[in-house]
């Protein structure tokens, strides 16, 4: 995805009509553009001035229960308690949460192909299955969380989306794509990293008839280009029909 | 209506918010107690943001009794995240509402992820008379000029805004809906918002 690209979302990012990554996307575009933070800030309070129609009386428990649990709520300090606050200073720290925000929904997009493969291979070994997911989920969180985190995404050919979340600091992405139609039976979509004018190297191959995935990817970062390809199931040496490109750089 | 209502306050004191309108600044100074822990402001923080917290909350959410339950955590997280309020950033409502909008709409997207959603559309629909006594009083104005800025807008600009922010659509879910390109949606939410923006603004200061 492309500044420009990005800046298009100001008015759907106001609205929370972005989903996850794009969210996060915008924000670290927003927090280099200046005129961006303004008019973002200016169209948010616009946006809120919506919820003045919207007046609804709560059930008077609501008052209760709220007040009850603010009681045993313990509450945030002010972000860098211990120093002297800049204004910035929240910025980082504001994204970091962000990201671990993203890295549970981008878990739970991919829930449901985690589920099938959790299914089908615990009798084989559960134990090793858990442990490989919980490894798999702490390694997403660490990628997404980074603070060099660049992200990036793509349509597909068809219908659908890519999307790459690299960390150079990690040597790693997080791919996460959903194509709207699903590949043959017999057909699988694979995966590429492309350097300069290099040949396109392998990056994996989806089960056959999978169209959504979200993959921890190593080796993304130094890459000109990801790609996407449609493969005779268990894939091909190079890429034959490609439905999506990414562009890394 | 709002003739008589703007008629009855001459220009020069428009300044100087009635008693049934929310000062903006109260809101602030309110968090600000609220960040230093001050219970008893918050319980006045409640009253003044309640109703419009729970009232967009249950607007996305149709369900009285989610609402409820989101309007709470809502509520809660203000408490506990008073002190990381930035002013520089912008107004303590829009702060307080952009955190009730996205609990709303997060919800809503986790219920259409699970595809297990429930109607209680029995339920949702009984409006209390009291709630209407209590929107005459304090929302009447505030509502007006919201309708008449969307009524300003475009059908597509309109539509576009709505969807999103009373609906809790997704800009793509959007397009799909309204049958309309990508691109012309994501532009038609920005210049509805601006359009919005400045007729609210001239309203306010007129």
């Amino acid at each position: 995805m492309t500044t420009t690209d990005i800046h298009a979302l100001l008015g759907a990012y106001a609205l929370d009509a972005v989903d996850d990554l794009e969210r996060v996307a915008f924000e670290r575009h927003v927090a280099e553009c200046e005129a961006c933070r303004t008019e973002v800030g200016e169209l948010r309070e616009t946006a809120t001035r919506l919820a003045d129609s919207t007046w609804s009386v709560p059930p008077p428990r609501l008052r209760s229960d709220v007040m009850a649990a603010i009681g045993r709520t313990r509450q945030l300090p002010p972000v860098e308690s211990a120093r002297t606050v800049v204004p910035r200073a929240t910025a980082p720290r504001w994204r970091r949460l962000t990201a671990v925000a993203v890295a549970a929904g981008i878990l739970a997009a991919g829930a449901s192909a985690g589920v099938w493969v959790v299914q089908e291979q615990r009798v084989r070994d559960e134990r090793a299955v858990v442990a490989a997911a919980e490894a798999r989920e702490a390694r997403t969180r660490s990628i997404l969380s980074a603070t060099d985190l660049v992200v990036r995404t793509a349509p597909i050919i068809g219908g659908g989306r890519v999307t790459v979340a690299s960390s150079a600091s990690q040597g790693a992405s997080v791919v996460s794509m959903r194509a709207d139609a699903s590949p043959a039976k017999d057909r699988a979509f694979q995966m590429w990293t492309i350097r300069g004018t290099g040949p396109a190297v392998s990056a994996g191959v989806l089960p056959a008839g999978q169209a959504s995935a979200v993959e921890i990817v190593q080796g993304v970062p130094g890459n000109d280009v990801f790609a996407i390809s449609l493969e005779p199931a268990g894939g091909s040496p190079s890429p034959h029909e490609v439905v999506s490109q990414v562009f890394l750089t | 209506m709002t003739e008589r209502g703007a008629a009855r306050r001459p220009d020069h004191l428009s300044a100087v918010p009635d008693p049934e309108s929310r000062p903006p600044s109260d809101v602030g100074d309110l968090l600000r107690a609220v960040a230093r822990g001050d219970e008893a402001a918050f319980g006045r923080l409640y009253d003044l943001v309640s109703p419009r917290v729970y009232g967009l909350i249950r607007r996305v959410l149709r369900d009285p009794a989610q609402a409820e339950e989101v309007a709470q955590e809502v509520l809660v997280e203000v408490w506990r995240t008073a002190a990381r309020f930035d002013a520089g950033r912008g107004s303590a409502t829009a702060w307080i509402f952009t955190i009730a909008h996205r609990r709303a709409v997060d919800r809503v997207r986790a219920e259409q992820a699970s595809a297990d959603r429930t109607m209680r559309v029995g339920v949702a629909s009984v409006d209390t008379p009291y709630d209407e006594v209590v929107d005459e009083v304090s929302g009447r104005l505030e509502r007006q000029q919201v309708r008449r800025c969307l009524d300003d807008l475009t059908d597509l600009q309109r539509q576009a805004v709505t969807l999103a922010y009373y609906q809790g659509h997704s800009y793509r879910e959007v397009a799909d809906l309204l049958e309309a390109p990508l691109p012309t949606v994501k532009t038609r939410m920005r210049d509805g918002l601006i359009r919005l923006r400045d007729c609210l603004g001239t309203e306010v200061n007129a």
